[in-house]
C-alpha cells in the first residue's frame, strides 16, 4: 500500500503524489534450507546473495523478507540453487502471530539500513571537499551504493532522508526534492 | 509447440519468450501459470522453479537457454547481460541500461495482460538486438 505524500516544487506548486508501497503488513515470505557444511562456495553464494537481498535470518536455516512479488521470486530462486547444491530448501509465505514479534524482527533490519544510509551520508560529506573529478567519481560511486542499499531497504529509516540529501548536496543540487521514482 | 511460464511475466520471461521465438520456434504458443503443476503435459516449461530451462547456478533463464541450445551469438550475450541484471541484481555485470528495462517491465506488467506484455516487448527487444548488433559491428554506439 501507498502512502499519500504533498510535496512543494518551486515551479510547479504543491504536488500530490504516491510514495513507494510498503508490503502488505504482517505478510513474509520464509525461505528454510539446509545446506552441506563442505563444499563451502554454495554456502558462501548463499550467504552473499542474502547479504544483497537484506534477510532476516530468524534461526539457523531460516531467513525471512517481507513478501512481495520480487521477494517471493528471489527466495525462490535461492531455494533452487540451494538444492542444485544437494541441499533442501522450502519456500513459505507467513504471518507473525503479534506485531510485537513482527518489529522484533523489523528492528534489526533497520538498523543495518541505517548503518548502511549514515555510511553513504559520512562519505558524501567527506567527498565534498574533494577536488574535481574526484569528486563526480565519489558522486557517482555513492549513488551506485545508495540504488543497491534502498533494493534490500523495505521500511525506509529516517536516515535514507538524510543520505539523499547529502548526496543531492554533492551534486549541488537545489535542497527541493525533485520527483523521483523507484521500484 | 506450447511453452508455459509463470504469470505475470516480468524482464527475463519476456526476454525469453522473444528467444524462444527468434530462435527456438518461431509458432511458439505461450501458456501463463501460476506453478510447476499447471504446466500442460504438451508444453516445455521455463523460467520456474524445477524446470530445465531455469536459473541454474549464477545464470538467470535467458542465459540458461542460450547455453542449452548453443547460442553464441555475442548480440545475445550482451541482451543477456541487461536480462540478468534487471532480474538478479547482483552486478555480475555492467550493465546500467537493466534499471531501465526493469521499470518499463514492471510498468506494463502493471497495465497490461501476460499476452499483450509478449507482444509489446518482442519489437523492443528486436529493435535493441539491431542496436546492439550494429555497435558491435561499428565498435560504439550507432546513434
Amino acid at each position: 500500500m501507498g502512502r499519500l505524500v504533498l510535496q512543494w516544487y518551486r515551479n510547479r506548486g504543491y504536488m500530490v503524489f504516491m510514495v513507494d508501497s510498503v508490503p502488505a503488513p504482517g505478510e513474509w515470505v520464509f525461505l528454510t534450507y539446509r545446506l552441506p557444511r563442505v563444499p563451502s562456495a554454495p554456502r558462501l553464494a548463499l550467504w552473499r546473495k542474502f547479504k544483497r537481498l537484506g534477510v532476516a535470518q530468524l534461526a539457523d536455516g531460516l531467513v525471512a523478507l517481507p513478501a512481495d512479488v520480487r521477494t517471493r521470486e528471489h527466495l525462490e530462486w535461492a531455494a533452487e540453487e540451494i538444492e542444485e547444491a544437494g541441499g533442501t530448501a522450502g519456500v513459505w509465505v507467513a504471518r507473525p502471530s503479534t506485531r510485537a514479534l513482527e518489529r522484533s524482527v523489523i528492528e534489526p533490519m533497520n538498523e543495518a539500513r541505517a548503518g548502511e544510509y549514515a555510511e553513504i551520508a559520512r562519505q558524501a560529506q567527506l567527498a565534498r571537499d574533494a577536488a574535481e573529478p574526484e569528486r563526480t567519481r565519489g558522486l557517482r560511486r555513492l549513488r551506485a551504493q545508495m540504488r543497491r542499499v534502498e533494493r534490500r531497504d523495505f521500511f525506509r529509516p529516517p536516515q535514507r532522508e538524510q543520505a539523499r540529501q547529502a548526496l543531492k548536496d554533492l551534486a549541488g543540487q537545489e535542497l527541493v526534492a525533485p520527483m523521483e521514482v523507484s521500484s | 509447440m506450447r511453452w508455459a511460464t509463470r504469470a505475470g511475466v516480468h524482464i527475463d520471461r519476456s526476454a525469453c519468450a522473444w528467444l524462444i521465438v527468434r530462435h527456438l520456434d518461431p509458432q511458439a504458443q505461450f501458456v501463463f501459470v501460476s506453478g510447476p503443476d499447471e504446466v500442460p503435459d504438451d508444453a516445455t516449461a521455463f523460467d520456474m522453479r524445477g524446470a530445465e530451462l531455469g536459473h541454474h547456478g549464477s545464470d538467470c533463464t535467458f542465459e540458461t537457454i542460450l547455453r542449452r541450445y548453443d547460442l553464441a551469438d555475442p548480440v545475445l550475450w550482451r541482451i543477456a547481460a541487461i536480462v540478468h541484471e534487471a532480474d538478479l541484481e547482483d552486478d555480475h555485470y555492467d550493465a546500467p541500461e537493466a534499471a531501465g528495462f526493469d521499470l518499463i517491465l514492471r510498468a506494463l506488467a502493471l497495465a497490461h495482460t501476460d499476452k499483450e506484455v509478449l507482444s509489446m516487448t518482442a519489437p523492443i527487444f528486436d529493435a535493441v538486438y539491431g542496436y546492439i548488433r550494429r555497435s558491435v559491428i561499428a565498435g560504439g554506439n550507432p546513434a
